[in-house]
């Protein structure tokens, strides 16, 4: 039914005067209804591209991304995104932001202030509709972020790496939102991230991506999402499997990393 | 109060020593940077530095204080200065001659210019009292049959004219160029020729094209702030972040939403700073047209007091604008902090 479809994507970057960049080649995966994945790897994997192709932010120079069977041509209102920071809007309040998009699509006006409400009590913020966001710390603005997506009722939610910019307390928090959120919402989650271990707590499948060109490396399917929803958190990290997997992911991603270096080191 | 810690640093406190508290606080807002108390590094701490009321009221006091002082004639004795004839028909006594008049009438006896000292004569520089007098004649019967507040308003009027053209196609040719490459390409060459020019080169042009007054007082003044307001438009457009505009767009918006819903009030902060620059601007060019072009307004009851030598009218005049001055910048502030709130934080 809300099946992400991506077959052969190609995104090649012209660099004027100088070597194209080949940031996916030959990307194919199906991703059914319902999935939370992360996307994992190296810096220039093309996660964030991968991530903007799927949006409909850019268009690939080759292959094509189908949702429910419709090709993406441009970014719509199915598939919601929520962005490292800043992407709020400061001259609206809190609820203004998250009515934002109902508002664009002139949908159920009636219902927009108890929505609104409902929202705000599910990421943790109830009572705070009038603020405004320059008074809300970094995690609650992304639990903004996040209510004003699921405002519009997305079939996806695309994530770059939506809690980078947060301390780790805060963003430890915000793991097990997501979780509950992808619990509550059955929704398909697609996030990209840089920790390993926020990777294997919030990606019931994960794709470990390699650099140049930007593909597929690892395409894991995982336990620990489920498992999450009904243990605790910190529990659950520690747990010997967790632990394992995590080294795998890190020993393949240093392995990566290394390649990289030694292949400047010997251009230079 | 017991049991109740935290209400300050310092922990309990009872009724006296909260109000002393707030005694030292308000004497602190005029007298000294109080606010950082515990700060043990200051000098060179630009957040530890404000301005104090009271110092800056202390200032005017003493350019008014110099002022009287500089003026005053030291000295001079009603008893040396006879009233004229022609003047005292009329029921003219001493005390209602102006500074100027009483020097102009002692300056013809050697005894009464040797009886007082005088640093600035009232007819290099007007006395307080003559330019407070001044001030009230003007807002009475008028300098030439024009009341102060009709030269005002006048001023007021074409700066409000000139910036609201000025605006009006100002921000549309700015967002033009700050979302289109086209017409970027296309506006690019005017505005970067045009906007050197200094509007008051612009000035005898103006008025053999459109005549005197208000016909080419207006149209100077609109050129004076358009292209500070299509520069503060583009870079207003050019000022929201790709993530904002993208999450817009997936969010559902159009174009034509993300036009006027995202980019206009994500802009108002850059457009706002362009029309404060902008009022400085045309107020400036605005004075200079009146001076030549103009029968009322305030440049042109400045500078038709020139050949009467009424330097009381021309200080009057000068004041005002500086006043008028401080009153649009304490209300652009002001609307500021209510428009846009979030400017400077987050």
């Amino acid at each position: 039914m809300k099946d992400l479809s991506v077959k052969n994507v190609d995104m090649v970057y012209d660099v004027p005067g100088g070597t194209d960049v080949h940031a996916l080649s030959n990307v194919s995966f199906d991703l059914e209804g319902g999935r939370l994945l992360s996307l994992l790897g190296p810096s220039g994997c093309g996660k964030t591209t991968l991530l903007n192709i799927l949006a409909g932010f850019l268009a690939p120079t080759g292959g094509t991304v189908t949702l429910s069977g419709d090709l993406i041509t441009g970014p719509d209102k199915h598939r919601g995104m929520v962005f490292q920071q800043g992407a709020l809007f400061e001259w609206l309040t809190v609820e203004q932001n998250i009515t934002f998009g109902p508002r664009m699509n002139r949908d159920d006006k009636a219902g927009f202030g108890a929505r609104a409400q409902e929202l705000l009590e599910i990421v943790g913020l109830g009572g705070f509709g009038d603020k405004r966001i320059y008074e809300l710390s970094g995690g609650m603005q992304q639990r903004v972020a996040l209510a004003r997506c699921l405002a519009n009722d997305p079939d996806v939610i695309l994530m770059d790496e939506p809690l980078g910019a947060l301390d780790a307390l805060t963003r430890e928090k915000m793991q097990s939102l997501i979780l509950e959120l992808w619990k509550e919402t059955g929704k398909t989650i697609i996030l990209v991230t840089h920790s390993v271990e926020e990777a294997l707590y919030l990606g019931d499948r994960l794709f470990v991506m390699a650099p140049r060109p930007g593909r597929v490396d690892q395409d894991y399917s995982l336990p620990f999402a489920e498992q999450g929803l009904t243990m605790d958190a910190r529990e659950l990290k520690r747990s010997p499997e967790f632990r394992a997997k995590s080294e795998e992911i890190l020993n393949i991603i240093w392995e990566m990393e290394e390649e990289i270096m030694g292949r400047t080191e010997g251009a230079a | 109060m017991t049991g109740s810690m935290g209400t300050g640093a310092s922990g309990v406190r009872d009724g006296d020593t909260l109000e002393m508290a707030d005694k030292l606080r308000w004497s602190a807002k005029f007298f000294n940077s109080g606010n950082d108390q515990r700060k043990t590094v200051t000098f060179g701490d630009s957040s530890a530095v404000r301005s104090l009321p009271l110092w800056s009221l202390l200032s005017l006091v003493l350019v008014i204080a110099f002022w009287f002082l500089s003026t005053q004639a030291w000295g001079l004795s009603s008893d040396l200065i006879a009233v004229p004839d022609s003047l005292a028909e009329d029921g003219v006594t001493y005390d209602d001659l102006s500074d100027k008049q009483r020097i102009s009438i002692c300056s013809q006896s050697d005894e009464c210019k040797a009886s007082y000292s005088q640093l600035v004569s009232p007819l290099q520089f007007p006395s307080l009292r003559d330019t407070w007098n001044t001030f009230g004649e003007l807002n009475g019967e008028g300098f030439r049959g024009i009341t102060l507040w009709e030269h005002t308003k006048a001023s007021l009027v074409r700066v409000l004219k000139g910036m609201g053209f000025g605006t009006l196609f100002g921000v549309p040719i700015g967002f033009a160029m700050g979302l289109s490459s086209r017409a970027r390409g296309f506006f690019d060459t005017p505005v970067e020729m045009l906007r050197p020019i200094p509007p008051l080169a612009l000035i005898p042009l103006f008025i053999l094209i459109f005549g005197i007054g208000d016909a080419s007082a207006v149209p100077l003044l609109i050129f004076a702030s358009l292209w500070i307001m299509i520069i503060a438009s583009r870079s207003g457009v050019q000022a929201a972040s790709l993530s904002k505009i993208r999450a817009a767009y997936s969010l559902g918006a159009s174009k034509r939403q993300l036009l006027f819903r995202v980019l206009l009030p994500n802009a108002l902060p850059e457009l706002f700073t362009g029309f404060r620059v902008a009022l400085g601007v045309s107020w400036g060019t605005l004075v200079a047209a009146e001076i030549i072009g103009s029968q009322d307004g305030l440049g042109a009851m400045i500078f038709a007091a020139r050949p009467f030598f009424r330097l009381d009218v021309i200080v009057v005049g000068i004041i005002v604008i500086a006043v008028l001055g401080v009153l649009m910048d304490i209300l652009l502030r002001f609307l500021e902090s209510k428009l846009i709130p979030w400017r400077g934080k987050g």
